[in-house]
């Protein structure tokens, strides 16, 4: 009996390992290449720890090519696009959930309708409408579609802003506080859950977007880093070593932020799935 | 009185306020293209010529001559190779880590890594472990005395191999549904079939799964939908090739649309997908209901 | 919240400040007294020619200022396209013939046909069949700048090593029994026990040197062996209706693909390509695989580099109608919507005259369109000890103008992967002839 549960659990623990390991193997082993030289992935095993460690492939896909402007862009563009995205998306949950006006009822079965709009329905349109606009291959096409909020997002926060309690509101309401200072004073404090979830999805989103800045953008000085790594993928095709290292360069950075945030991303999958 | 209503108009406008850019953003960027990508997909225009209207032609001729049958069929094709597996598999997990215990826990994290991996970077990861000479996949084959497929040049690995990296990347995510779904379920109800001495496999079967099955709907919804969408992997993998062996319909829009800038046939295959999708939502919703039903319990 | 609108702001001055962002805002960038014009181009290698030639340029023209943009082929045309819509096209850009329909007829292109009056350029120093290539309703769009034809590299180790000092010359094809060149294709085809294809006792399971790879190529193959047995794809420019899936082009397609491979001196279809494309046909030739291989001139600089055996050059084997290669050459286009026109053109002159293809035949790059130029490509080649007379012989023989139609570079495509199952023996030439012309026909019908 004592023996069977050790074995049982020894089973347990390997399957698991096993488990972790398919997970984190493609990573761990992109991670060692990406400090190689290309004769040494060619030669060796993807299993090899590096045996002549080197930079040079950072320093030349930073140096030669251009994944600086890659990275800024990214950056700036998932910085605007979240901090826009989940500033005015707040507000607007919050007129829903929680002020009276005329139309409510109708605009948000508007939003509701547009949350089944998948993205890819409106690329072709997009791209007629910025490149008449003249905005194509500016930064403005790569936020300006997703800067506003999206109904998604504004569902999400209403959602949430409903279930809080509303006497707090009424309080400060009666305290003569203004309609503003209700919002920035008592409701944000309140909803910081859900600002950081909404949060979470912006990032993830901006910084994974792939489809709109492929095809909004042409010049290399603009792209953002999944654009940049597609085309030097294709350009570069069978020089891993460069290739790997620049798909490091976005791999990492969401790898950081898992590990930071964890606890809020897990539970940020459970909140955007249970609404959803 | 007098104030109430003052504040009433207050209210008004504040609303009005709050909800202005979210509604100029819904509407313009949203709304306006859903109508245009309908009015499109009666034009023949390759943004060089003038447009000229031709009804409903390109309907006809997406499926004729542009490949839509195929790419559907690619996609369903998709579909099948990734949704059940992953389904599965994120199922099996769940049940699997479905326990307290800090090593649990750290695995049961490590597995939605994946979630944020960049689509885009990580399929040039999953390209190198399946390169025909250079790649982990073919060298472990050889180890064993097989030679492995140029996988992604090959008619019949390449859509498996793409389905295998985007099951790798969700599988985690889905995981964490089910988690929340087995553990919605009250303990007592097993106790209840313990008693009736129900073998393990017996109780998932007649137990489990009936109670699990608003998250296994939802999963498999939404995975549909997010399938029936896929486009980064198979750009950055194969391009939609070898030949067409991977054209799904997201990658026949965007060469239609992007490549050969044949807007009114690119609309026409948007609108066609987005009809499947609406399907699939509408599905979605009927069974939202349900849903909510379980999880008062 | 403050903070982070802060950073943001923060973030949008960086990125204002990194490299070339003004215009990344859409924000007009300030010029100084030069004109400055963008040549876009694909080639990695030709780009230190063409380096060459527009500091040439520079030097002779201060005022302005020229910058190449290299620009993968793969996402050329789209990318040109693109920029144009949304007027950020380069001033001058190579233009290959499968696109030219699309913009000539879109009026990406600008017209030169006066321009070339007024600066009183001798069109009869460039092969006529190239300025007849970038004309249409007899205007003209661009000048003729290179050229290549179709022949077959040979591998001289292997040829020698099985007793055969040369590739004939005088091979001729036909669709009933291959003819001359089928017997010569056998003769160098070797078994594992050393036995050629002529030899009865040759196994056809074992083969370890293919004469040939049949590749689903249009231009590298197809082309040229519809014409040699009088057939073709398109009836004339710009046509609206192909004329691929004719008597002819059948006979050919079957020569390609059936007798070929039942001869056993074609490499398995399946081997060369997914859809019996041309994917791995370079590494075989290179890895000794095949013996010969049978592409276009610009193959030559990427071979040299990659076989470890001599290279020798034979021309295309003779078909019923005589030797017919497929004729290719590149232009410089000027987007229609530049803002320099004139400078745009002093450019196009400049390349199009004889002191850059001077420099660019000299420096083994391309064959130069002005034809009294050819030998300086031919000389620089023959020093690195390949001898590339046969490409230039083609050329001043009979040859046949690539196509040229409105969607024609997605129609080629199309076309290769509709005939892919008769290249695999999946379906009959026949089948795949009416699937292709399909295609082909919706694609160059699609713009008016």
């Amino acid at each position: 009996m004592f023996i069977n549960r050790i074995a049982r659990r020894t089973a347990y623990v390997l399957l698991l390992l096993v488990i972790a390991a398919i997970f984190v193997t493609p990573y761990v082993f992109a991670v060692m290449a990406a400090f190689k030289p290309l004769g040494e992935i060619q030669s060796g095993h993807a299993w090899d720890l590096p045996k002549n460690f080197t930079f040079d492939n950072f320093t030349t896909i930073f140096g030669e090519y251009h994944f600086g402007d890659y990275l800024l862009n990214t950056a700036g563009v998932t910085l605007i696009l979240a901090v826009g995205q989940v500033g005015f998306s707040f507000m607007g949950a919050y007129a829903f959930a929680r002020l009276e006006f005329p139309g409510r009822e109708a605009v948000f079965w508007g939003y509701l309708m547009m949350l089944m709009v998948p993205n890819v329905v409106t690329m072709i349109p997009l791209y007629v409408m910025m490149s008449k606009a003249g905005a194509v291959n500016t930064y403005w096409a790569l936020f300006l579609p997703y800067v506003f909020g999206t109904p998604y997002t504004v569902f999400l926060m209403r959602q949430y802003l409903l279930s809080i309690p509303g006497e707090v509101i009424e309080a400060a309401r009666l305290d003569g506080c203004s309609e503003l200072r209700i919002l920035t004073r008592v409701v944000v404090p309140m909803a910081r859950p859900i600002i950081v979830t909404a949060t979470i999805i912006a990032v993830i989103f901006g910084w994974n977007n792939f489809l709109w800045p492929l095809i909004a953008t042409d010049s290399n000085a603009l792209q953002t880093l999944t654009v940049g790594i597609a085309n030097f993928n294709s350009n570069f095709a069978a020089q891993w070593n460069l290739v790997l290292a620049g798909s490091l360069v976005a791999l990492i950075p969401m790898v950081v932020l898992f590990v930071v945030f964890q606890k809020h991303i897990v539970n940020s999958v459970n909140v955007s799935g249970a609404s959803r | 009185m007098t104030t109430d209503t003052g504040n009433r108009r207050r209210q008004r406008l504040t609303a009005y306020g709050l909800l202005a850019p979210s509604l100029f953003g819904v509407t313009v960027f949203l709304a306006v293209p859903v109508i245009l990508v309908i009015a499109f997909s009666f034009l023949r225009w390759n943004l060089l010529n003038a447009p000229e209207f031709v009804g409903l032609a390109n309907y006809v001729d997406v499926f004729r001559y542009e490949g839509a049958g195929h790419a559907l069929w690619i996609t369903v094709l998709y579909v099948l190779l990734n949704i059940p597996l992953q389904t599965a598999l994120a199922l099996g997990m769940a049940m699997l880590m479905n326990r307290t215990g800090r090593f649990t826990s750290v695995v049961r994290v490590l597995c939605v890594l994946p979630y944020l991996a960049t689509p885009v970077a990580m399929a040039v990861v999953w390209q190198w472990i399946f390169d025909p000479t250079n790649g982990m996949v073919n060298t472990l084959l050889s180890a064993v005395g097989v030679t492995g497929p140029d996988w992604l040049n090959s008619n019949m690995w390449a859509l498996p191999v793409v389905a295998f990296a985007n099951i790798w990347q969700y599988v985690g995510y889905n995981m964490l549904f089910f988690l929340a779904g087995l553990q919605a379920i009250p303990a007592q109800v097993y106790e209840a079939s313990s008693i009736d001495g129900a073998s393990r496999f017996r109780q998932f079967l007649h137990v489990t799964l009936p109670l699990l099955r608003p998250t296994l709907l939802f999963v498999l919804v939404t995975g549909v939908i997010g399938s029936f969408q896929v486009f980064d992997t198979v750009y950055v993998m194969t391009k939609g090739g070898p030949g067409k062996a991977t054209t799904v319909m997201n990658q026949l829009i965007y060469t239609s649309g992007f490549q050969g800038f044949r807007i009114g046939a690119a609309s026409a295959l948007s609108v066609i997908l987005f009809l499947i999708i609406l399907a699939v939502t509408i599905a979605q919703f009927t069974y939202f209901r349900k849903r909510t039903v379980y999880e008062m319990v | 919240m403050k903070r982070l609108r802060m950073t943001a702001v923060a973030a949008i001055g960086a990125l204002t400040l990194s490299g070339c962002s003004a215009a990344g805002w859409g924000l007009p960038s300030g010029g100084g007294g030069k004109v400055h014009l963008t040549y876009a181009l694909w080639d990695a290698n030709q780009q230190k020619g063409y380096q060459r030639s527009i500091d040439e340029f520079e030097k002779q023209h201060p005022n302005i200022q020229v910058t190449i943009e290299q620009v993968p082929y793969a996402s050329y045309q789209q990318k040109i396209t693109a920029q144009y819509i949304s007027g950020n096209a380069p001033d001058v850009f190579w233009v290959n013939t499968p696109w030219l329909g699309d913009w000539v007829t879109g009026g990406l292109l600008t017209d030169i046909t006066d321009q070339v009056k007024t600066a009183n350029i001798d069109l009869g120093q460039y092969y006529p069949s190239l300025v007849k290539l970038h004309e249409k309703d007899g205007r003209l769009y661009g000048l003729p700048k290179d050229w290549d034809t179709i022949a077959q590299y040979y591998n001289k180790d292997y040829l020698a090593k099985i007793g055969v000092r040369s590739v004939p010359t005088d091979l001729s094809w036909n669709p009933v029994d291959g003819g001359s060149y089928l017997r010569f294709l056998k003769r160098i085809t070797t078994d594992t026990s050393g036995r050629n294809a002529l030899d009865p006792k040759f196994d056809p399971s074992s083969v370890k040197t293919y004469a040939i790879a049949s590749t689903n190529d249009p231009q590298a193959q197809l082309l040229s062996f519809f014409a040699m047995n009088g057939g073709s794809m398109l009836p004339a420019p710009f046509a609206k209706k192909s004329s691929l899936n004719s008597p002819q082009n059948r006979q050919s397609l079957t020569f390609l693909t059936r007798m070929l491979q039942q001869a056993h001196v074609a490499v398995p279809a399946g081997q060369t390509g997914p859809n019996g494309d041309d994917t791995n046909a370079q590494t075989l030739f290179a890895s000794g695989r095949t013996a010969l291989w049978q592409t276009g001139d610009w193959q030559t600089l990427g071979l040299s580099g990659l076989s470890k055996f001599k290279i020798g050059v034979a021309p295309l084997p003779a078909g019923p109608k005589g030797r017919i290669s497929v004729f290719n050459g590149l232009t410089d286009g000027i987007a229609s919507n530049t803002e320099h026109p004139k400078e745009a053109w002093q450019l196009v002159q400049w390349l199009a005259g004889e002191q850059s293809q001077r420099l660019m035949g000299s420096g083994g790059y391309v064959w130069p369109a002005i034809e009294k130029l050819d030998p300086l490509f031919l000389d620089y080649w023959r020093r690195k000890g390949i001898d590339l007379t046969p490409f230039l012989d083609e050329a001043k023989g009979k040859t046949v103008n690539f196509p040229v139609a409105t969607g024609l570079a997605e129609a080629l495509s199309d076309v290769s992967i509709a005939l892919g199952p008769t290249y695999l023996g999946q379906s009959s030439p026949a089948q795949g002839l009416r699937d292709a012309q399909r295609i082909l026909d919706y694609r160059i019908s699609y713009t008016k």
